[in-house]
């Protein structure tokens, strides 16, 4: 029994590769017996067979021999990154102004901090209602949703910046620049990108959530217009491109965070 | 140089001193500066049903006593704390066997973070199919959004107990049950605290979206319906709401923690 225990959990490169092999083959299977033995409008399965589509020859269909669901792809991605350049241009340099500006900081933190607890979720109902169903009002959806994670956690490194280092640096006649360039944007832009990363996925929540609840669009349409043909399949299909999408995107903002992360570990 | 900001050693700057000398000052007078330029910029240049401060003040006490929102608040409040509380138990057994034994780690761990990055919303459409139009949509909703999270942290926090911890349990062949939920489960709590601080903003949030979806009775509704109408006053009630139910559990957490747990102090707290 013991030797079994060992064997299993032993950090052997064969061994991890056959349990993680062996995960996916398994969760593969549970998929298709359960979407096989359930109506095909309650659940689909992995491959699919007659009267029950399948997740992935959909998502193949989808990709390869589905121009509008490409054009609905790119409607999405077109949303989110205008959105989320927009919030990381609004408040990384609003931060790394609250460095500079210590009164500007004491007298924002809390309202910030507040801001940032607030379910920017229940703001769409009010976008909805006074803005309309234009491009925009989405694009200030994920904004609001990316906004203030990447402040609040920027502020974050605005407060550790040392109040001695620009005095020193001003002693020396330091120029504004010289300041910004090498004492605030350094201090603060790993927390920055800690607060992009973190961005990353709420903006994503944001972007669904846009697409859903004001005018449809993108993914979220074809995520809704999916389920009420009770598409199973396509339901999936499109579930897995946008957890595709959130992690593309975590990916991306995870390299660049490790990337200048070590700049903070300069002084701790 | 900065403190002089603080101390108003200019002597001519009488006014600014007497808003912005102290720390609780400058707040206090931000955040009046804030609603009067909210109040101002609303009447001058924005559609008269659009919320504006005093409006808000006005309609406050007769939304907090009206049964209607009262019975949503319960409504909402009781499926994410029964949603929490289901996805804390579950969450921590499977996190605390991922994090303590490799097997388990290797088998769910994809799985794991491919279901945390995973959007909640984009899965609505999938759980009213399942679940139907009615509460239970929302519950699991909640779940989701907290399930993950919570293992995560859980599984990082085992992965973290300290060697010498686990070498005296050896020492003294403790049971394995004793190893999992007396050692591993009490020395990794600062991970389960802020894995269950995220939960409880993402569950809050997730039960705000499935009633927008579900149009089920709750807060969230409450918000929907009310600007839907253009009553955007009782509306910013209900968003006032939200912020003080999250508010409400940071306070509770503090005080569970300084009554129960005594010896873990939030300075010792991972970053």
């Amino acid at each position: 029994m013991n030797k079994v225990l060992a064997a299993v959990n032993s950090d052997k490169k064969s061994v991890i590769w056959l349990t993680v092999i062996l995960s996916l083959v398994i969760g593969g299977l549970v998929w298709e017996v359960v979407g096989l033995s359930f109506n095909q409008a309650i659940m689909a399965p992995l491959f699919g067979a007659d009267q029950h589509p399948g997740t992935l020859p959909r998502l193949y269909e989808y990709f390869f021999d589905d121009e509008e669901y490409i054009g609905s792809l790119f409607q999405s991605i077109q949303l989110f990154t205008t959105g989320f350049a927009l919030a990381i241009l609004g408040a990384v340099p609003f931060g790394i102004i609250m460095a500079r500006l210590v009164t500007l900081r004491v007298a924002l933190e809390s309202y910030i901090l507040m801001l940032y607890v607030t379910p920017m979720i229940a703001l769409i109902p009010f976008i909805l209602s006074i803005l309309g169903f234009d491009f925009w009002p989405k694009v200030l959806v994920v904004y609001l949703f990316a906004f203030f994670p990447i402040l609040y956690n920027t502020l974050e490194g605005a407060r550790s910046v040392k109040p001695e280092l620009i005095e020193v640096a001003q002693s020396f006649r330091s120029s504004e620049v010289a300041i910004w360039k090498d004492i605030l944007i350094p201090y603060t832009l790993p927390y920055a990108l800690t607060g992009i990363r973190q961005a990353a996925g709420r903006a994503l929540v944001g972007m669904v959530a846009a697409e859903f609840f004001l005018s449809t669009s993108g993914l979220g349409e074809e995520l809704i217009t999916a389920s009420r043909n009770f598409d199973m399949a396509g339901v999936l299909a499109t579930i897995l491109v946008i957890t595709g999408l959130g992690i593309t995107f975590m990916r991306i903002a995870q390299a660049v965070e490790r990337r200048y992360g070590a700049w903070r570990g300069l002084d701790r | 140089m900065i403190s002089a900001a603080f101390t108003g050693t200019d002597t001519q700057g009488g006014v600014k001193h007497l808003l912005f000398g102290t720390k609780l000052r400058a707040k206090i007078s931000t955040g009046v500066i804030i609603l009067v330029v909210w109040q101002v910029g609303v009447q001058l240049f924005a559609p008269s049903f659009v919320a504006k401060p005093i409006d808000v003040l006005g309609v406050f006490p007769s939304v907090i006593s009206d049964p209607d929102f009262l019975s949503a608040s319960f409504s909402t409040l009781s499926a994410v704390v029964q949603g929490l509380i289901i996805a804390l138990i579950f969450g921590t057994i499977v996190g605390v066997a991922m994090g303590r034994v490799k097997l388990f780690d290797r088998l769910l761990n994809h799985y794991v973070n491919g279901l945390y990055t995973m959007p909640m919303v984009a899965l609505l459409p999938l759980i009213t199919i399942w679940f139907g139009y009615e509460g239970d949509a929302r519950l699991a909703t909640v779940i989701f959004a907290g399930f993950f999270s919570i293992v995560i942290n859980a599984r990082d926090g085992s992965r973290s107990v300290p060697h010498e911890y686990l070498e005296v349990c050896k020492a003294y062949r403790a049971p394995v049950r004793y190893v999992w939920f007396d050692i591993t489960v009490f020395s990794s709590l600062p991970y389960l605290i802020a894995g269950f601080r995220l939960a409880a903003g993402r569950a809050l949030v997730g039960a705000v979206i499935a009633e927008f979806f579900v149009s089920l009775n709750g807060v969230g509704m409450y918000v929907l319906a009310n600007a839907r109408t253009f009553k955007h006053n009782e509306a910013v009630v209900g968003v006032i709401a939200l912020v003080l139910f999250g508010l409400l559990f940071e306070l509770t957490m503090n005080w569970v923690m300084k009554r129960y747990f005594p010896w873990y102090r939030r300075e010792g707290r991972g970053e």
